[in-house]
């Protein structure tokens, strides 16, 4: 039988057979730059999720800053003058004080009766006591009043926005001199391995830098009490736009609420009195105002890492 | 299983035994037969027609299987030739096949229930553990005959552990000549 004998069905059965096959490769085909679009969008969708939440946080320190500001100038003037006169009634006390001792040692010298008079006042009043208790109250208010001066300033330091002293700086040679600045913290058995890569000066404040590397390598010292092998990595370097900083440690680490609020002002893990949660937030703000970036990582029982990353100015040599 | 491989069965038994003879086929199994490549039919669909396969031709369902895996291998080859393309030889296909090819298979469909493959480099030979609770070794095995002779290598495939004598994976070894 000769090709122009073929059964017209099964030759036309091949041909829809082709024809099928070159629709589900089509289908096919197109399924796959669906999956490879639908990744993209993923991708993107994630990118714009997760700077969304940076621009919320960002925006939540801003206004934190903005109240920071009001509160610390509120704050500001009471203050002022609570302090001051507090600090005249410890002047006052000491006249006191002064009258109350000239009283005890002429007591005896006195007729009965006035002396009587006296002891019988000095009693009611419970003199004695308070004679010996004031200057504990005095000291107690005072230390008190410093700790909120202290919280003010910080406020304050936090709330301000003002490019201040920026000169061309090395950020390596500030690193070394906080580390000589905070000796006395690194004492306890603390190896600090430092790996300072040759780097182009850069434009910035350097003591606002300096002052954000202490406050790191300051909570990493906290973080590493107690624990083995304590070590600090600082390390330095630079690619073609930023200058980067990394400050390692193998510390107690941070939880993931921890972790969520760390640049949140008044955040802290520390115990009422020994830390105004305010260090990390500042640093934040510095390193935003340099138009930089500023990330942590940590995992509970393995460390944390902050990761500094600071434009090179365009004038930078 | 995928309809492409139930396309694949039916142009096989066609082109050794003609329409008529898949026609019986499907009469016999009860079955209409209309396969797309992309979807999803039940395994038993695909194990009935073997079946009857191995009745018509009056071989056993091994020797089915296996004729089946080097003719599959063929015609997957003829849609995705991609795949044969970017392997320099035998062997980095055979190991691309659970990763990359798997890989692009996930992509296109839901929950394709394919099997595993893990690999071990033994020198000349290229040991190959298959887990699937399809049990389909034998597939495998006349896959990777039609992969060696696309790419003109001598091999010898042995199968000393295998799950049909009760073990929780099969062993393919697969010696380079």
């Amino acid at each position: 039988m000769s090709d122009d004998k073929k059964n017209p069905f099964e030759e036309a059965y091949h041909r829809e057979r082709k024809t099928r096959r070159r629709a589900e490769q089509l289908l096919e085909d197109k399924s796959r730059m669906l999956h490879q679009r639908n990744q993209e969008l993923e991708q993107i969708n994630h990118q714009l999720l997760s700077q969304q939440a940076s621009m919320l946080k960002q925006e939540k320190l801003a206004t934190l800053g903005t109240l920071a500001a009001g509160v610390a100038h509120e704050i500001n003037n009471p203050l002022a003058f609570v302090t001051s006169n507090i600090s005249a009634l410890d002047e006052y006390h000491s006249a006191y004080h002064s009258l109350y001792k000239l009283f005890k040692d002429i007591e005896s010298d006195l007729m009965q009766d006035k002396q009587e008079r006296l002891q019988t006042l000095v009693k009611q009043l419970d003199l004695e006591y308070l004679d010996s208790d004031l200057p504990h109250l005095m000291k107690q208010t005072l230390d008190g009043l410093d700790r909120v001066r202290k919280i003010v300033l910080s406020l304050r330091n936090f709330s301000r926005s003002q490019e201040g002293d920026r000169d061309f700086t090395n950020l390596n040679e500030g690193i070394e001199s906080t580390l000589q600045l905070v000796q006395s913290e690194l004492k306890h058995g603390i190896d600090v391995v430092l790996d300072l890569k040759e780097l182009p000066k850069i434009y910035c404040n350097p003591s606002e830098i300096n002052q954000v590397i202490l406050n790191i390598v300051v909570n990493a010292s906290h973080a590493l009490k107690d624990r083995p092998n304590p070590t600090i990595k600082i390390s330095t370097n630079a690619d073609d736009k930023n200058v980067l900083i990394t400050i390692e440690d193998n510390g107690i680490g941070m939880s993931a609420e921890t972790l969520n609020n760390i640049f949140v002002p008044f955040y802290t893990t520390k115990p009422i009195g020994q830390g105004t949660g305010m260090g990390m937030a500042i640093a934040h703000k510095i390193i935003s105002e340099h138009h930089g970036s500023i990330d942590v990582s940590s995992e509970i029982n393995k460390g944390t890492c902050f990761s500094i990353s600071l434009p090179q100015h365009e004038k930078s040599y | 299983m995928k309809g492409v491989i139930f396309n694949v069965l039916e142009e096989l038994v066609i082109e050794t035994s003609g329409m008529e003879a898949w026609n019986n086929i499907l009469a016999a199994t009860g079955y209409e037969g209309i396969y797309t490549s992309g979807d999803s039919y039940p395994d038993e669909e695909l194990f009935a027609l073997a079946a009857e396969i191995c009745k018509v031709l009056n071989v056993d369902l091994a020797t089915v299987i296996g004729i089946f895996g080097e003719y599959l291998f063929d015609q997957l080859d003829a849609r995705h030739p991609v795949f044969v393309q970017q392997s320099s030889d035998l062997r980095s296909f055979l190991v691309s096949v659970d990763t990359v090819i798997h890989g692009e298979v996930l992509k296109l469909y839901q929950n394709p229930n394919l099997p595993r493959f893990s690999y071990r480099d033994e020198g000349d030979t290229l040991v190959m553990n298959y887990t699937s609770e399809r049990k389909l070794c034998i597939l495998a095995e006349g896959l990777i005959r039609g992969a060696a002779k696309r790419f003109n290598a001598d091999v010898d495939i042995s199968h000393p552990v295998c799950m049909h004598d009760g073990a929780d994976h099969c062993q393919l070894n697969v010696r380079f000549k």
